[in-house]
């Protein structure tokens, strides 16, 4: 039980990120228990809020949230049912009610020293297009639609733009994505051992992997070192956009001509 | 085609939920009948109604599912919107006044007697330009986020391919349903929006809908900070403008709702932790406004509160079955609170019944697992 009590305790301060925002609403909501008279407020406001902390630290309610989620990585969202940001800004309201203007500005500088600026985060990047994603992405996919005789497309490409590439067109097929790029969920897929798992690639083994997905593109980033020269394997070097190499299997494109097409 | 696909955006993302709006709006007294409690109206109505559609289209649909998602959702929120804009004539005829009228104080919502001074106006202005530099942010900065690569490609499969969760989002091959996915339905909501104004899902995810969801989210808390502030409207724009900076500098972790808001306000999540759950904090803050109780036509009043309680907790499911919990968890420790509170046992069995959609929707799925 103990242990558990303590996982909770971690979530809890992984979600805090140990930064002064949740001090900053502890002291707003003990601030509200001892001065807010009006009982609706003090209610939904702080008593709730309170008991549903009680409930999150309590070890049974997770062990019960485990079982119902299946893992419990969500456990965080618990925190989510308590008005942080609105308590905070309640009881600096109250708190500073004679004193506006001291008040705004004590407020918004403790908010943004207890804070962190979220357009500082490194997952935030100016956007290339209205799609928000790799411009790159968006040329290397109009260029296999534009130059794809047939409408079968299942394309590999290096991990780097793999999140993005149905997110533009989701026409086009890949033999792995995203979820192939998450360690800990431990799945396997034969293209993407061969296409990551090593510093060099050996195109026979990865050829051999795409061609058993029917993939008739393969893109490389122009710096991928290669075991061999794709072109003596029957790959067709098609382009190479912003560093990216576009390789057309010749062998697969005949496989789907002759043998798929009349069917789809 | 810009034109017509702003004129779309317009139609299903403001007047259209506006107009739906204006039906509970119709059964609230004068004064309660403000824009911002319309349109948040509206898209609470509006979600539990995509949801109640979109739920047995997915289930029973293989082919073509948007088409016929997108053909039922249509004609029954035209058919509110119709019925909103009866019911705001029928008010005009009875009152002489209509329910929506735009001046500034309507908008701004501070009463007829409350005089806004400089100083307020001051803050008011820094306010939106927070908001404002929020909004510029979202549409110029690309946030990165692996879920995408799930739930965005959702939507843009239902839009290019007509398939509801048919096609495995990373490979793009047939599968079967996958029930923890199937029934949070916040992605199709997207692409709905995409078919009908004919622009891109990944377009309509990443720069159009946070300008909408992102000043709901703000709506909202204008509202819970009406209901806490009660007569000092004076504090309102320091209130907003303190939460606005909340939202910028809340990034204190990736698990924060103010990060999800911030940073993916286009997934179910977003919508599930700064809509639905702020969406009910309100309702309860207003249920038990001392006027709103003693109001003489309170009942009917009150009632439309608690079957709005009922929609925010079957609109959760559009985002995810944890989510469905979450607002059905914190409904109910809001009711019960209220209970002990009051000494009324009522409030826990209307809470209870609020969260009927919430049970339905556990029980479907269990039973679909």
């Amino acid at each position: 039980m103990y242990g558990i009590f303590m996982e909770s305790v971690v979530i809890l301060k992984l979600y805090t990120g140990l930064r002064y925002l949740a001090p900053l609403y502890l002291a707003g909501l003990i601030y509200l228990l001892i001065t807010e008279k009006e009982k609706r407020i003090r209610t939904l406001i702080v008593y709730v809020p309170m008991a549903i902390l009680a409930v999150y630290l309590c070890p049974l309610f997770r062990w019960f949230f485990v079982w119902m989620d299946q893992g419990g990585e969500t456990y965080y969202r618990v925190l989510w049912l308590l008005p942080m940001g609105i308590t905070i800004t309640y009881a600096g309201c109250r708190l500073f009610a004679a004193h506006k203007r001291i008040g705004l500005i004590v407020m918004s500088l403790a908010v943004m020293l207890g804070g962190t600026y979220v357009y500082n985060s490194q997952y935030i990047s100016k956007a290339e297009n209205l799609y928000h994603i790799p411009q790159t992405v968006v040329a290397v996919c109009d260029y296999l639609k534009e130059n794809e005789e047939t409408d079968y497309i299942q394309a590999v490409f290096p991990e780097e733009l793999v999140h993005f590439v149905r997110q533009y067109d989701a026409d086009i097929g890949m033999p792995y994505g995203r979820s192939m790029l998450v360690p800990q969920w431990g799945y396997y897929n034969a293209v993407h051992e061969a296409m990551e798992k090593s510093e060099v690639i050996d195109v026979e083994a990865l050829l051999e992997a795409t061609r058993a997905t029917l993939c008739n593109y393969v893109i490389l980033h122009e710096n991928q070192p290669l075991s061999d020269d794709p072109a003596t394997y029957r790959m067709e070097l098609m382009s190479n956009i912003d560093g990216y190499l576009i390789y057309k299997d010749v062998e697969v494109e005949q496989i789907i001509i002759e043998e798929y097409l009349p069917y789809m | 085609m810009i034109v017509f696909q702003v004129l779309s955006l317009i139609i299903w993302l403001l007047l259209v939920p506006l107009a739906i709006g204006l039906l509970p709006a119709s059964l609230l007294n004068s004064r309660q009948q403000k824009p911002g409690v319309i349109l948040l109206f509206g898209y609470l109505i509006m979600f539990a109604v995509f949801e109640l559609m979109a739920i047995p289209v997915v289930l029973t649909v293989n082919y073509h599912g948007m088409t016929v998602l997108s053909s039922w959702f249509t004609v029954t929120t035209l058919g509110l919107a119709v019925a909103g804009m009866v019911s705001q004539a029928y008010v005009r005829r009875k009152t002489g006044k209509p329910l929506l009228t735009l001046s500034g104080q309507q908008l701004l919502d501070v009463g007829q007697r409350h005089k806004i001074t400089m100083e307020e106006k001051i803050v008011w202005l820094i306010f939106l330009l927070l908001v404002g530099f929020q909004l510029y942010m979202a549409f110029t900065r690309a946030s990165f986020d692996g879920d995408d690569a799930y739930y965005v490609v959702q939507s843009l499969t239902a839009q290019q391919q007509d398939v509801l969760y048919r096609r495995e989002p990373d490979t793009g091959i047939s599968t079967i349903l996958d029930m923890r996915h199937a029934l949070a339905v916040f992605p199709l909501w997207l692409s709905f929006i995409a078919v009908k104004s004919d622009i891109h899902a990944t377009i309509v995810a990443h720069s159009i809908i946070p300008l909408i969801l992102l000043p709901l989210s703000y709506l909202l808390y204008f509202q819970i900070g009406r209901s806490l502030l009660g007569r000092k409207r004076d504090m309102l724009p320091m209130f907003m403008v303190i939460m606005a900076l909340i939202q910028m500098f809340g990034n204190v972790s990736i698990y924060t709702n103010e990060t999800f808001l911030m940073t993916r306000t286009w997934q179910g999540k977003s919508f599930a932790s700064n809509f639905i759950l702020p969406a009910v904090l309100w309702l309860f803050l207003w249920i038990f406004e001392e006027n709103t109780e003693k109001n003489t036509e309170g009942n009917i009043k009150v009632s439309i509160l608690w079957i709005l309680l009922g929609a925010a907790n079957w609109a959760a499911g559009m985002s995810s079955s944890m989510a469905i919990f979450l607002t059905a968890m914190l409904s109910g420790a809001l009711g019960f609170f209220m209970m002990i509170r009051k000494r009324k046992f009522m409030i826990l069995v209307k809470t209870g019944l609020a969260c009927i959609p919430s049970a339905i929707y556990v029980l479907l799925y269990m039973f679909l697992s």
